[in-house]
């Protein structure tokens, strides 16, 4: 009775918080002037130029998702199973990106390249020139979301090849060098994680909107955007999203039926088994150099670009002054959201993993959907639900907020708790069950304490996520209670460039204080 | 493990501190109906937040407001004011152009209220029903590059031969150049305004995501010159960086240069009503409009004799684009098919 009770109240949140509120867009969109239309929806690609920003959005997803898996392997590669020097230093710096809005890395990059970046200390203006006006358009978007998304392949191959059995990789060593090792046997056993990296990335492509429209290069994203901002129409706005959230459901439902076919390749390890290191020999300098040149490029020198325009320091007195309460209350909603989802989280990876409830599949794919529409839809269909007078302690309180977040970043927590329950033995808890522990029992003290890496990694994951959120903010934050990004996208708007710089760097140093906790604790361990 | 305990506890008491710190700033709302007022502003909130600290501190009334700006493309409160109008939570919309305010009467979100303090500004500023009333206006002006040798003069010259390529506007389908664009359809009429629009894509004249960012783009160098709203020509200037303010088409045969005046409007059902009239009249007053004069945002009085700074003109001193904003509004809807075609070509 416990168990069904705790598993169907995680799902019904997941329903009130996301699936209602999208339901309202969806039936919106199927309206007009009162009657039931498909007309929204044939009108999406009655024009060439619908093709044209499909086309584009694709394009933008998969050189971004071709680049940062070409890069994103290797890396992960080097700094997960090679001897290079720094490598926990590396793995940070290169993750530091993906902890902050994407525009504000667009934003960094620009001011580097701009005629008072830090770039035209070194280069000639004729080179600055035509870096910057390459920015503008597919090749900034690439670069920068690139350059955002990079961590994502990297730290799945680290995580990953911990879980590779060492004893395989050493027999086969006994004939082959490592390169081949890693060709024929280490890199096929993560390949499922590698997928579902690439997919990720790719997913995560399409529904961004900030970095294409800021570089204004035409997305579909952009699009539903323009929809909901220049002609006020949901209806049709929501059906501009609807194409890009299919694509995306149906490449992550495929990635799910596949990478559950191979998941025997993955083999748990037990604790405090080592894996194998690399030694690279000679070429361990210019690696390093290499690695080190690539996260300087990337991320310090716009960060430092960043940090350079905000020089001043009596600017950082200002934003403090101006976005203190913004930061408290963003990590406060982070916090709250983060421990929300991974109790849910744990809850519906059960869920999925025993079957446990009939629904278990459409709790799995809601979550992905949720995860794929863009935040626009799912905001005003939070709007569109909540905020009426028998629910106005939800809408007019931290909760709408909470909740927008719940939805949205569901799928995090309970994909990586489920990755790790998947490495637990179901004899674990049978062993329980028949010494007469009940289901709330086995949860709390076998599964628990056995699953704690993975939803530790859930609770930051979340919490890096729900902080760095600008889209879902925007549009439902109760008016005074405004998230640290919100606050500073308001404030981009004719605000002077050294404040702009210096809560960009609050920001970054934000997300970065409670991530380098994580990756201290980690590492110790 | 000492070390491992000691930095659990550090995390428990810093969440701690965190949960009630945020605890603490969410639940302090004031119920008092009459001392709180929600306000959703557009005007940027660099400009519009000193003012409403001034009134919470002259008034005692508590002022929770919501920001947005035109580089968001007023997404985020425009489309909450049309989600929520069943169950309103703002009682004040703080618009930073007539248009989005036309909009929301005509969707039924707008409630009229005249206030004393609009007595002395133009009719013209004003809906005749009193749904919206304008204050502290921007002038759409041509911002350029110093280096540059001759001088644009007229919107006109977007379209001419010499600055070919060398121009940039914000997208039309955006903010005060959505407003500026179905202006001179009204101005012009369909055809002439068709032609000029068809002559900006032949002149390559580029398109950026708003009128901040196309103000830096000719403070950078990368464009001549461009299209955009007085404030953010002032700001550069106040800045330091190397461009110059024209108000364009100012002879007598000139078409005017387009003023767009900040509005304010009373959400009909507004929960807060006397708090929210007595915000209305606080902007429309004339400390708020000499107060906006001379803040970054440089915007122009519409009542008379308000003191301004040098680099502002006064209104009388302008020739006008003589405009109904409400026919405005209704162009503005209408061209939008024809506008999402010819950004979407560029």
């Amino acid at each position: 009775m416990t168990k069904r009770l705790a598993l169907w109240a995680a799902a019904l949140v997941l329903f009130f918080s996301g699936v209602l509120p999208v339901l309202s867009m969806l039936h919106s969109s199927l309206l007009l002037e009162g009657h039931l239309s498909f007309s929204n929806y044939l009108n999406i690609f009655s024009s060439e130029r619908e093709w044209i920003l499909l086309k584009n959005s694709l394009t933008l997803a998969f050189l971004v998702s071709l680049i940062t898996l070409f890069l994103g392997v290797p890396l992960g590669l080097l700094l997960g199973k090679t001897d290079i020097p720094f490598k926990r230093q590396l793995s940070l710096i290169l993750c530091i990106p993906i902890l902050i809005p994407p525009y504000i890395v667009a934003v960094s990059v620009d001011n580097c390249l701009g005629q008072e970046g830090l770039l035209r200390l070194f280069l000639p203006a004729w080179v600055l020139s035509s870096l910057s006006s390459h920015y503008l358009g597919l090749g900034g978007s690439v670069f920068v979301l690139s350059t955002v998304y990079l961590p994502i392949p990297m730290l799945l191959t680290i995580s990953l090849l911990k879980n590779v059995n060492p004893a395989l990789e050493e027999a086969a060593r006994l004939s082959a060098k490592w390169p081949l090792v890693l060709k024929e046997i280490t890199l096929p056993i993560i390949r499922p994680g590698l997928i579902l990296s690439a997919i990720l990335v790719f997913v995560l492509c399409l529904g961004e909107f900030s970095v294409p429209s800021y570089l204004r290069y035409q997305v579909f994203s952009v699009e539903s955007f323009t929809q909901f901002s220049a002609v006020y129409d949901f209806g049709s706005a929501t059906a501009q999203s609807v194409p890009l959230a299919v694509v995306a459901l149906l490449l992550l439902v495929a990635e799910s039926l596949y990478s559950r076919k191979d998941l025997f390749l993955s083999t748990p390890l037990v604790s405090g088994t080592k894996t194998l290191e690399i030694a690279l020999g000679n070429s361990r300098p210019y690696l390093f150099i290499l690695v080190s040149a690539l996260a300087f490029l990337i991320v310090i020198l716009p960060l430092l670009s960043l940090f350079y325009s905000s020089l001043d320091f009596s600017v950082y007195k200002e934003a403090i002054k101006v976005a203190g309460d913004a930061l408290t209350r963003s990590f406060f909603y982070a916090f709250l959201a983060a421990s929300l989802l991974s109790i849910l989280g744990f809850l519906s990876a059960y869920t999925i993993k025993n079957r446990a409830i009939w629904c278990w599949r459409l709790v799995d794919m809601t979550s992905l959907f949720l995860f794929a529409i863009p935040g626009t839809v799912l905001g005003i269909g939070l709007i569109a639900t909540w905020n009426n007078p028998w629910t106005q302690f939800v809408y007019s309180s931290l909760l709408i907020i909470v909740f927008g977040y719940v939805a949205r970043y569901h799928v995090l927590s309970s994909r990586i708790i489920l990755s790790q329950l998947y490495l637990i033995s179901p004899s674990m808890e049978e062993a329980a069950q028949l010494a007469g522990a009940g289901w709330l029992s086995r949860m709390l003290f076998i599964l628990t304490p056995l699953s704690k890496r993975g939803i530790m990694a859930a609770w930051l994951c979340v919490f890096l996520f729900c902080l760095r959120d600008t889209d879902i903010s925007l549009i439902v934050y109760p008016p005074g209670c405004e998230t640290l990004p919100v606050r500073i996208f308001t404030l981009m708007a004719n605000g002077s460039p050294g404040l702009i710089s210096s809560l960009c760097m609050l920001m970054v140093v934000s997300v970065l204080v409670p991530a380098s906790i994580f990756w201290h604790l980690r590492w110790s361990r | 493990m000492l070390a491992s305990k000691y930095v659990r506890i550090a995390l428990g008491a810093l969440f701690f501190a965190l949960f009630s710190a945020g605890l603490i700033s969410c639940t302090n709302k004031g119920h008092d109906s009459e001392k709180t007022v929600v306000v959703y502003v557009s005007e940027d909130q660099v400009f519009s937040e000193p003012i409403l600290k001034d009134f919470e501190k002259q008034t005692g009334i508590r002022v929770k407001a919501v920001y947005d700006t035109e580089e968001a493309k007023s997404t985020g409160v425009m489309n909450r004011l049309i989600a929520e109008k069943n169950n309103p939570q703002a009682d004040v919309y703080w618009a930073n152009e007539p248009i989005r305010a036309q909009v929301l009467k005509e969707k039924g979100i707008a409630a009229p209220y005249v206030s004393k303090n609009a007595e002395t500004i133009s009719d013209v500023f004003k809906d005749k029903e009193g749904y919206w009333t304008g204050f502290s206006a921007r002038a759409r002006v041509l911002i350029m590059n110093k280096e540059v040798d001759s001088e644009p003069k007229s919107i006109f010259d977007l379209a001419s031969p010499e600055w070919k390529g060398r121009a940039v506007i914000a997208n039309p389908l955006f903010g005060t150049t959505t407003s500026h664009v179905a202006a001179l359809f009204t101005v012009l009429g369909d055809e002439r305004a068709l032609a000029f629009m068809e002559s900006l894509t032949e002149n390559k004249v580029a398109i950026s995501t708003s009128n901040g960012e196309s103000a830096d783009l000719v403070a950078s160098g990368r464009y001549a010159f461009s299209l955009v709203d007085s404030d953010d020509a002032v700001n550069r200037i106040r800045q330091g960086r190397p461009v110059k303010m024209v108000y364009p088409d100012q002879g007598e045969r000139g078409i005017g240069c387009f003023i767009v005046p900040n509005v304010v409007v009373l959400i009909k059902g507004a929960r807060h009503p006397e708090a929210a009239r007595r915000l209305i009249d606080y902007l429309l007053s004339p400390q708020v409009e000499r107060k906006l004069a001379f803040a970054d945002c440089a915007q122009i009085p519409l009542h008379k004799g308000v003191e301004i700074p040098p680099e502002l003109k006064p209104l009388d001193k302008i020739n006008v684009m003589k405009v109904d904003y409400e026919k405005v509004a209704k162009k503005m809807l209408e061209i939008q098919p024809f506008l999402r075609k010819w950004a979407g070509l560029k």
